[in-house]
């Protein structure tokens, strides 16, 4: 998920000491603590699964795109740029079956978008 | 505790209201959500006319840095337009456009109490018999925007005014340059959709409408009869094809998990009192454009979202929120809105 969950951790802690305090409208305080229950809920959701899915959808894009998937350091931060890097050649490799006219190319690249999309979907997706 | 900004409200009203004495703002309270803008609601107490008046008001101003980059008089002129009319809105009272005042520009409104805007709450069973009202005054109030004049309305001194047959391509437009500029991570299933508008436009607008720009459940005010009191929500609004709204409310996104279009119709019942309300036809394949469009402009907003916060902006959980719930349901909406 993009911002990336430690980030978002990080600006949460900071956020329940603020509204921890006194002074702050009760209003206030529900909508942010409301909020910040959701993130948590859905960055423990993701967070064993997540180098999992990483590495899955690494792989399958680098056999898509003949490429090989860089899996010699295993930190989130390092396979979500590779799983950048990939999806960005995925889609210059997209635009190119198009522009060729190349129908099974462009269908096993749409066949490969659909499974990652459901990979990554959360329980409480509104799709 | 009072908020900090009451005497700086109360200081700037007094500003505006020569006539006035005694000026106290009260009760000063932040309202969730409002990721575009920050949204307060307060009490204005003054006197005036030999009588003490109590007033409660909405101020809406611009925050740090928004998922959507939008003008303050756009939105604010827009309400004013509709002022009086077929479609609902608060009545606006004062514009600041820079951020002499309060840090930021913002504007002042009349604040419509006693009634709802939460989908959940909608949906959450209390509201079930009156759903099918809530439903006909939704799409009869966007066809009544989409029917309105937007010369007439003056609208037009505020809004470009693009050709009937450029309206799809300046939208376009400007949404891919939103993913050109924010997308923190490549977004191939946008980019194909991006691609597939591009090659296979639209029919030219059949006029040049009001398009509200973010019309879906969430951003009116509804009571328990399923009556419709007030439009919110103009910040996106301009001039364009009466399609692009109709289209952003079939945003599978806003079905809610329902399986119903805006979580209250089917869509050609929906399509169906759109059309009687606007006097225009939704041509079939035009709404596709118009509806896989929507879906390419979501995940245009809940990509800025998370730029938003990632470039520290704004560092808000409101601009997480989107950014984690809507971007993969919205590539799975583009899925199903592309077959």
């Amino acid at each position: 998920m993009i911002p990336d969950v430690p980030s978002v951790l990080g600006e949460l802690a900071q956020l329940l000491i603020r509204y921890a305090g006194p002074g702050v409208a009760d209003a206030e305080r529900a909508s942010a603590l409301g909020l910040s229950s959701a993130l948590l809920a859905m960055a423990a959701e993701v967070w064993d699964g997540a180098a999992q899915t990483l590495v899955q959808e690494n792989r399958a894009l680098a056999r898509l795109l003949d490429d090989a998937a860089c899996e010699a350091d295993l930190r989130l931060s390092v396979l979500r740029a590779e799983n950048a890097r990939l999806r960005g050649l995925l889609i210059a490799a997209q635009t190119a079956a198009e522009t060729a006219g190349d129908v099974a190319r462009q269908t096993a690249i749409w066949a490969e978008l659909r499974v990652s999309t459901e990979r990554r979907k959360l329980s409480v997706s509104l799709v | 505790m009072s908020h900090p900004l009451e005497p700086r409200v109360a200081a700037y009203i007094a500003t505006r209201m020569p006539d006035a004495s005694g000026i106290v703002v009260a009760n000063l309270q932040r309202i969730s959500g409002g990721a575009s803008r920050e949204t307060y609601r307060f009490r204005l107490i003054y006197a005036q006319g030999g009588r003490t008046h109590d007033r409660r008001l909405i101020l809406r101003r611009d925050p740090p840095a928004s998922l959507i980059d939008t003008e303050r008089r756009v939105e604010f002129e827009a309400y004013r337009a509709f002022a009086g009319s077929a479609v609902p809105v608060p009545k606006m009272l004062w514009l600041e456009e820079t951020g002499a005042a309060l840090d930021h520009p913002f504007f002042i409104a009349e604040e419509i109490e006693g009634f709802q805007a939460s989908p959940q709450v909608l949906f959450a069973g209390g509201y079930e018999a009156v759903l099918r009202r809530v439903a006909e005054r939704k799409w009869t109030i966007l066809g009544e925007i989409a029917r309105a004049d937007p010369m007439a309305l003056g609208l037009h001194r505020w809004m470009a005014a693009p050709a009937v047959d450029a309206c799809w391509r300046r939208e376009l437009d400007h949404w891919e340059a939103i993913f050109d500029r924010s997308e923190a991570e490549p977004q191939p299933i946008a980019r194909a959709a991006i691609r597939w508008l591009r090659a296979n436009p639209p029919p030219p607008a059949r006029k040049l409408c009001v398009v509200h720009g973010d019309y879906r459940t969430g951003n009116f005010l509804y009571d328990e009869a399923g009556e419709i009191h007030a439009v919110l929500d103009w910040e996106m609004a301009h001039l364009g094809d009466p399609l692009e709204d109709l289209g952003w409310g079939f945003n599978p996104i806003w079905q809610f998990g329902r399986g119903l279009e805006g979580g209250l119709l089917p869509r050609d019942q929906a399509i169906a009192i759109w059309e009687q309300a606007s006097g225009l036809v939704a041509d079939p394949a035009a709404l596709h454009w118009w509806t896989l469009f929507n879906c390419v402009k979501g995940q245009g907003i809940w990509v800025g979202s998370a730029r938003a916060f990632i470039d520290g902006g704004n560092r808000e959980p409101i601009m997480i929120y989107p950014a984690w719930w809507l971007t993969n349901a919205q590539d799975r909406a583009i899925l199903k809105v592309m077959g």
